[in-house]
Parts: C-alpha cells; structure tokens; sequence
C-alpha cells in the first residue's frame, strides 16, 4: 500500500470511531460508522490475495446492510419523534431496529456468521484491528442509547452469542477463526450486561480489547495462523509461549488474571437482579470457549513439534518486528485483578 | 387528488420494479430496472413537492453513478445476458409477485395508502421548495457536515481506486 493510502486509511479510522463518540446527533454518529467500514477496506485487502478480497467484501456487504438498517431506524426515529438527538430512540420500532443494526455491527450471535468468515481471510493486524478497533463505536452507540434498547431482544442475544462463540471454536483449527469465535463470546458478555449496567460493558470491551490486542501482537511476532504452527513457537521466541499460555488463561477468564474481573462483576451484577438461570448459562457457555484456548495452550506451551527442529533457533538473534507493546500489554492484560476498585471507578462515569 | 393519484401509480410502479430486479435477472436487466426504480423513487419525491432533491437525485445519482459505473460495470460482464423471460428468474417474479400478494393481504386492514397530509394544503397543491430551505441550511450552518461527507466521498474514490488496482 502506497504511503499517502495508509495515511489516508489510518486517519479516516481514528476519525470515524473519534466522530461517533463526540457526536450528539444521529447524523454524524452514522457517518463516523460509515467512515469507520470504509477505512477498514483497503487494511483487509493489503497484501493483494483473492482470500483478503472475498473477506473485504463479505465485511462491506455485512456493513452496508447494517448501514442502511440504522438509517432507516434513524429516520423512523425522527419521522416519528421529530429530533435527531442521539440519545432520544424513544420510537419502539426504530429502539428494536437499532438494537439489531447493532447486533449486525458487533457480530451478535444470529448475525456473527461475517465475523470468522471475513476475520479468516485477512491478514493478522487488520483482524486486530477488525476485532478491537471496530467494537468501540457500535458499542458507544448502544452504550448511549441503553435505556431505550429491547430488553429481551438483547439478552435473547446475548446468550446466543456466548454459547455460538464457544461453541463454533471447538473443532477450529485456525487461530484467526478461534479468536473471532471468542470475540462473538466476549461481546455476549459486553450485550449481556448492557441494559443492567452500561458502565460494566465498557469495562469488559475494554479489557478484552487489551487481552486480544496482546494475543494478535503476539501472533503476528512469529506469523502463525495454525494452532499447528504454533508448536514451532518456542524456537521463533521463547518467551512467547508464556506470553500466550498467561494471556489466553486471561481470555478464558481464569481467577488471577485480568479476564476474571470482568466476567466477576458482571455475573454479580446478574445474580443482584435475579438474573441467576441467565448467569449460570453464560458462565457455563465460556467454559467451552476455555476449553479450546487450552488447546492452544496445550500446543504452543506444553508440547514441541514431534519433528527435529530443521530451522535456526531464531531466538538468539535479534527480533526485526518491533516488540516494545507485547510486555506492557502482557502485564496489564494479566495482572489487573487486584486493581478492580479503581477500575470500577474510572469507568462510573 | 390528482397528485395523490399519481404517487399511488408512481408507489405501484416502484413496487413492481422491485420485484423486477429482485428476482435476480442478469446484472444487466438489473441495473436497468435499478434505474427504473430509483427514477420512479425521485419521481415519487418530485410529485411530494420535493422538486429540487427529486432532481438532484436523478442527475447525479442515477444519471452519474448508477448508469455510468453500474449499468457499464454489469453491460461488460455478459454477452448474452438473462432477462426475464428465462425460467428460473420467471419463476422468481411468481414467487415475489406472490408473497406481495400476501404481504398485501395481510396488512390491508392496517395500511391505508399513505399520503402524507402535511405536504399538501387544502387544495391539494404541495407546498414547495421544503428541501431548498435543507440544502441552504447544509451549506450554511451545516457546513462542517458538508466537509465530513466531502472527507467521506473522497476516501470511497481512494478506497475504491486502492482495491481494483490490484498488486503493484
């Protein structure tokens, strides 16, 4: 890619996710997204493979319908309320196609199939990217308009979503479906607790984002896509297989780690407004997604290739990709478990 | 109710255009009745009293974009294209035609044909020039949007251009 196009790219990304959270006004927050789909297109296609182009226009068709659903809710909200304020969707129609538009937008469970098909075929920064970067504004979005979404339509969703998301990983192979399997988990979680406390939702999208930003980092040292090549982790770097081994543990939710806060919080909040059936589900449904990071785990910790190694051991030489985010981003992705207070705090706004 | 009568003919075309390129005939046939429809949607705009943004659509929606890139885009890719009276797409236009019908039967008691009363005054002429009032408005303390969908038309062009390149 040319240099003033990944300029072009990476600018209208910051300003299309920065334009829907500042916005007050239907309008802009539908141009940010628009924006924000776009900028995303040329990133997919980089290196010019017929995969990253079919993944490039599944997202886009994807977007484009989700697109045209908020815009007509947005319309039906003003035809029928006469204002476009963003966070005033008191029409029940436009509230419920909202709610979906967004579904669509996240990759919620009867609408996910895009996500591992189009996280699949690109390369492993734009998945990062896809993944992490493309949430924060839909999220923003539902986040502002909370009290007004459908109750059950979410939770209806929400449960879907983390029992697909377990579920659909089990028999994966490849890491990039695996982690867009868990991204469909992870944002059940977020949708789940959503009407009850929109506050705990940016806390778990936040914190999910670091975990997988760290875990696409960390694939994307050794570019390894295959759970197989990932047996051959050990010789590319060493301290990269407990790198991954620690922050998938977190992923998986497990009690030491950074990811256990958020799942914590979330089911208390659940089981104080009798919520209990629903949280025993969710908890039951991401203990799947734990059993393929342990897969993973197993693999790229616990085993060697059953082969001789053929290559040089690469770890004695110096690293050519840049490393410098991988350390910080392990730690604040493993061991935030004790500073939950002040988590809490920054995030009651 | 003159007007009123031709926004119900203009709504049935419209609808039956629909059904003409949703029972997916060649790129070809679809662009054409793609054409037709967004026409019969501007024409349906203009007969509301729309005047201006009914124009503009056409010229430059239809007229530009649509005919230039996807009507030449879809003529290139056939040579002998499937119209509508092959089997299978004939078959598609039943279907839809049929679960119009449905649609049709069943919010019948619900739907009045819409005609919405504050577009016209007493003697049934429409107001005018509602939408020059929005697009002075766009360019005067709108201005920043302008600029937005402006950033916005501009990276769809690099996007688009980025794409087919192909490998460099």
């Amino acid at each position: 890619m040319s240099p003033y196009m990944l300029l072009l790219t990476c600018t209208s990304l910051l300003l299309g996710t920065t334009l829907t959270l500042a916005s007050n006004h239907w309008l802009t927050a539908w141009m940010g997204l628009e924006i924000n789909t776009l900028a995303m297109i040329p990133l997919m296609t980089y290196p010019n493979h017929s995969r990253s182009t079919e993944s490039a226009i599944k997202y886009f068709l994807t977007q484009a319908t989700a697109s045209m659903m908020m815009m007509f809710a947005i319309i039906q909200n003003a035809w029928a309320t006469n204002q476009w304020t963003l966070t005033q969707m008191s029409n029940n129609t436009a509230s419920i196609l909202m709610t979906l538009t967004l579904a669509i937008k996240l990759g919620l469970a009867p609408f996910h199939f895009w996500v591992p098909e189009v996280t699949q075929g690109i390369p492993l920064l734009s998945g990062m990217i896809l993944l992490t970067w493309q949430k924060v504004a839909p999220v923003s979005i539902m986040y502002q308009i909370s009290p007004s979404l459908n109750m059950k339509i979410l939770t209806t969703l929400a449960i879907l979503s983390t029992l697909t998301g377990g579920w659909g990983g089990l028999n994966q192979t490849h890491l990039r479906k695996i982690l867009a399997y868990s991204s469909i988990s992870h944002m059940g979680w977020t949708i789940i607790i959503m009407p009850i406390n929109p506050n705990l939702a940016l806390l778990n999208l936040f914190i999910y984002i670091i975990i997988t930003t760290t875990i696409f980092l960390t694939l994307n040292l050794a570019q390894v896509t295959k759970i197989k090549s990932l047996a051959n982790l050990w010789n590319k770097s060493t301290p990269m297989t407990m790198i991954i081994m620690i922050t998938l543990m977190s992923l998986g939710s497990l009690p030491p780690l950074t990811g256990f806060m958020p799942k914590w919080l979330i089911l208390q909040e659940l089981v104080n407004n009798n919520n209990i059936a629903t949280a025993t589900l969710m908890a039951m449904s991401t203990l799947l997604n734990l059993f393929f990071y342990m897969r993973i785990i197993y693999t790229s910790t616990l085993t060697m290739f059953p082969t001789t190694n053929n290559s040089k051991l690469q770890w004695m030489y110096a690293q050519t990709k840049k490393t410098t985010m991988i350390p910080p981003l392990t730690v604040i992705s493993s061991m935030l478990l004790p500073l939950t207070p002040l988590c809490l705090t920054l995030f009651q706004m | 109710m003159d007007m009123v009568m031709m926004v119900y003919l203009f709504s049935f075309l419209l609808v039956i255009s629909f059904v003409a390129f949703a029972s997916k005939p060649s790129p070809v046939y679809g662009g054409l009745s793609l054409v037709v429809s967004g026409g019969l949607g501007c024409a349906i705009v203009v007969s509301l009293g729309s005047t201006f943004l009914g124009l503009i659509m056409f010229l430059v929606i239809f007229g530009g974009m649509l005919v230039v890139f996807g009507y030449t885009a879809a003529m290139s890719t056939e040579e002998y294209p499937e119209s509508w009276v092959s089997n299978t797409v004939a078959l598609g236009m039943l279907l839809f035609v049929l679960l119009l019908k449905l649609i049709w039967y069943f919010v019948l008691d619900k739907v009045e044909v819409a005609t919405v009363i504050g577009l016209f005054d007493v003697v049934g002429n429409s107001y005018v020039s509602q939408d020059c009032g929005g697009v002075s408005l766009l360019y005067g303390c709108g201005g920043w949007i302008l600029m937005f969908l402006g950033w916005i038309l501009f990276m769809t062009i690099c996007v688009v251009l980025e794409i087919v390149r192909g490998c460099d």
